[in-house]
């Protein structure tokens, strides 16, 4: 579904790549994490999944990226519409101010890929009950919360229907409640498998559990790629700008106190440290 | 939520297409322009709004948002139009001034079509949804950008509104002079300026990557969700109200 | 010309809400400050200089048009054509190059000012019988005294305010761009003009 060959990109007026010889391939389907420390590129990877990058921000991009068949350098945001989803970190920027409800905002979207008026209520009807905002339907969007206005944002976007989902951070702005609420539906997604997603986050421990594939990016560069059993309890994590989550930091620590035998495997999910330390 | 002067109603005017109402509105703000006389302007008010007004259900409304904004040009109007009227008829002193005749009859005339101009436009505004009004527009194939424009525009008055109340508040705790002599309250405009203009351009970039994702710049046909109910009888009356319209400007211009 | 086209980027689109927002609001914070100008055009004026002659003339057609739907200012809405040429005139003298120096940043506002009360005058005078409505028509009043026409007068009324509005309205656009962080106002279609 994606495929990145080499893939080198310079915003205009800086000297150092964003994104520096990134090559990755990612099937269709598969539930895909970046964590790195900030500008380590992981926002311009985003950007170039869905086109902006180069489109949008200009600059120098060499190397080739190909999105669910479209090759990104000849392809703009527009014609990705329908095949790539995006959602980013602030919630308020995402609502268009065109529409005056909830239901005519995830409307949206499928107004300007002209999907006729009787498949739109069906889909519009999904997305709300899959974000769970079939109640707030008639709401004024600014009348919403962060996290209602980030699921609304994630309906508006599921709605379209895409075969890849990009998420950059998406609870980052978001309290407790919301970010509860938004990873609960990017967890039913993962279970679902026929959206690719490609999550942006901090949050290690959710994506240790439902993520299929973590990729550590620092500096622009691809430094680690694996499930997140074998990326996340690697020793070089801290000096890449990651954490670890409290699972391996309790078990790493056990194991240098002796507390526990050497060759044991790390836990990076409860489960996995329920077995660990029993 | 949106800012707007629109008040919902259930029948009535409410219930004309937007278009239908836009043409009304136009005829009577040529109405209130070409009609002959210092007293025309008042009879097609009488004639025409009043009546309008009674079936939207916002006479009250129409008549206290006119009233507020015809009255500063009516008095303004008395008195710089009545007594300084050049070689004018003098009709009764007030000090060492006199209101002329012809000022006053001009006074009289002036604020008739001010009214009319102003009623026409609040008549239209009271009885439509803007967003109708943008769905109307977009149906008759102007660009679905302008219709954003409009919509987003009503929407985000408020939120400035407030931001800049925010600001203020944030801006006299930190002691910031807003009454006193003209050069102290000039130098609270930057202050005040400047975090409300830079604070609301920094999100431009987002939405706007945003809005594209939605297809935003996409070319091809769009639908639309929502469906605005039109009759026979209305595109008729839009017709006859194009030639009404035709009629009294070329009787205006003919007759001098 | 062709260009015109291109300068209606979704940028610019998202732009003219925002704009106008602040040509009404800061219009607004002027007059509860009881400062005696008008200073309703710096949105307008500000879309005109990033984004082109065409998309700043919209920009001032919208402005006055919405300003009445609002409710906030009906008798804003007749003066929409000439909203629309201050934006007109700021993206042109943005394309000349003048928002670059401060003193042709001023320059271009005063004859920006002259051009709006030229033709303010005429609806002025046919649509509110030459008369604001507010104390500037003390103007109004002094030149009819001395005999003139009512359009006249209310050309006079203009030229003794509008010149000095519009300058110091293309003034306070030159000093925000200025302060904007340039990467921002690189993304722009006439970023140019203000390099």
């Amino acid at each position: 579904m994606i495929t990145i060959e080499h893939l080198t990109y310079t915003y205009p007026a800086t000297s150092r790549p964003a994104l520096q010889d990134l090559s990755l391939h990612i099937p269709a389907g598969q539930f895909c994490a970046i964590v790195g420390a900030n500008g380590a590129g992981k926002s311009t990877l985003c950007y170039a999944l869905t086109g902006f990058v180069p489109h949008f921000y200009r600059g120098r991009m060499e190397g080739r990226l190909q999105v669910a068949g479209h090759d990104i350098a000849v392809t703009p945001p527009s014609a990705l519409v329908g095949l790539v989803g995006l959602v980013f970190a602030n919630p308020f920027n995402q609502i268009t101010g065109a529409c005056y409800t909830v239901r005519e905002e995830v409307a949206f979207g499928l107004e300007n890929l002209g999907v006729p008026p009787a498949a739109m209520e069906q889909r519009i009807a999904q997305a709300l009950a899959l974000t769970g905002l079939t109640d707030l339907a008639d709401r004024s969007p600014f009348a919403l919360s962060g996290g209602q206005q980030q699921r609304l944002a994630l309906a508006a976007v599921l709605a379209m229907q895409p075969r890849v989902l990009v998420l950059d951070e998406p609870t980052s702005q978001l309290d407790p409640v919301g970010t509860r609420e938004v990873f609960a539906i990017l967890a039913a997604l993962a279970a679902q498998q026929d959206t690719t997603v490609v999550l942006v986050s901090h949050a290690l421990e959710w994506v240790a559990t439902h993520a299929d594939r973590v990729i550590v990016l620092m500096a622009g560069r691809l430094v680690a790629d694996g499930p997140p059993t074998e990326v996340l309890t690697r020793p070089e994590l801290e000096s890449w700008g990651v954490g670890t989550t409290r699972y391996t930091q309790a078990a790493r620590r056990a194991q240098a106190q002796g507390l526990v035998p050497p060759g044991r495997p790390l836990p990076v999910t409860l489960s996995q440290a329920v077995a660990f330390w029993s | 939520m949106a800012l707007s002067l629109y008040l919902p109603r259930a029948r009535g005017l409410h219930r004309l297409h937007p278009l239908t109402k836009l043409w009304l509105a136009l005829f009577l703000f040529i109405c209130g322009l070409a009609l002959p006389g210092v007293l025309g302007a008042y009879a097609a008010f009488v004639a025409l709004v009043v009546p309008l007004a009674l079936w939207g259900a916002v006479l009250r409304p129409l008549l206290v948002a006119a009233g507020r904004v015809v009255l500063p040009f009516a008095v303004s109007l008395v008195l710089v139009q009545g007594l300084f009227w050049p070689r004018g008829t003098p009709l009764f002193g007030w000090g060492p001034l006199s209101f002329k005749l012809e000022g006053l009859l001009f006074a009289v005339r002036s604020t008739g079509r001010i009214l009319m101009v102003v009623s026409s436009f609040l008549l239209f505004a009271l009885t439509t949804r803007p967003d109708a009004l943008a769905l109307t527009l977009a149906q008759r194939g102007v660009p679905k950008s302008l219709t954003y424009i409009l919509v987003a525009t009503l929407q985000i008055i408020p939120r400035f509104q407030a931001r800049a109340a925010t600001i203020l508040a944030a801006q006299q705790s930190r002691g910031l002079e807003i009454h006193g002599n003209l050069r102290r309250r000039v130098r609270a405009l930057l202050p005040l300026i400047a975090p409300l203009v830079l604070g609301s351009l920094v999100d431009i970039e987002e939405r706007a990557i945003a809005l594209e994702s939605r297809g935003f710049s996409r070319q091809g046909p769009k639908t639309s969700l929502l469906v605005l109910p039109d009759t026979r009888g209305q595109a008729l009356a839009r017709r006859l109200l194009a030639v009404a319209s035709l009629a009294v400007v070329v009787m205006r211009l003919w007759v001098g | 010309m062709q260009r015109w086209k291109q300068d209606f980027t979704t940028l610019s689109i998202v732009m003219i809400p925002v704009a106008i927002a602040i040509n009404i609001v800061v219009g607004q914070i002027i007059y509860a400050l009881k400062i005696p100008l008008y200073l309703d055009s710096i949105g307008t004026v500000l879309v005109g200089v990033l984004a082109g002659p065409w998309v700043g003339a919209l920009t001032g057609l919208l402005a006055n048009l919405i300003w009445g739907l609002s409710g906030l200012n009906v008798t804003y809405a007749p003066f929409a054509a000439v909203a629309a040429v201050i934006g007109l005139l700021a993206g042109l003298f943005g394309e000349g190059g003048w928002f670059r120096v401060w003193w042709k940043v001023i320059v271009g506002g005063l004859i920006t000012g002259l051009v709006a009360a030229t033709i303010s005058a005429p609806i002025s005078a046919y649509v509110f019988g030459g008369v604001t409505g507010s104390g500037m028509d003390a103007v109004v009043a002094i030149f009819r005294g001395m005999g003139l026409g009512i359009l006249p007068s209310s050309f006079a009324q203009g030229v003794s305010s509008d010149p000095l509005d519009k300058a110091i309205t293309f003034l306070v656009v030159w000093l925000i761009v200025k302060a904007l962080p340039r990467r921002f106002v690189a993304r722009f279609p006439r970023a140019e003009n203000v390099r």
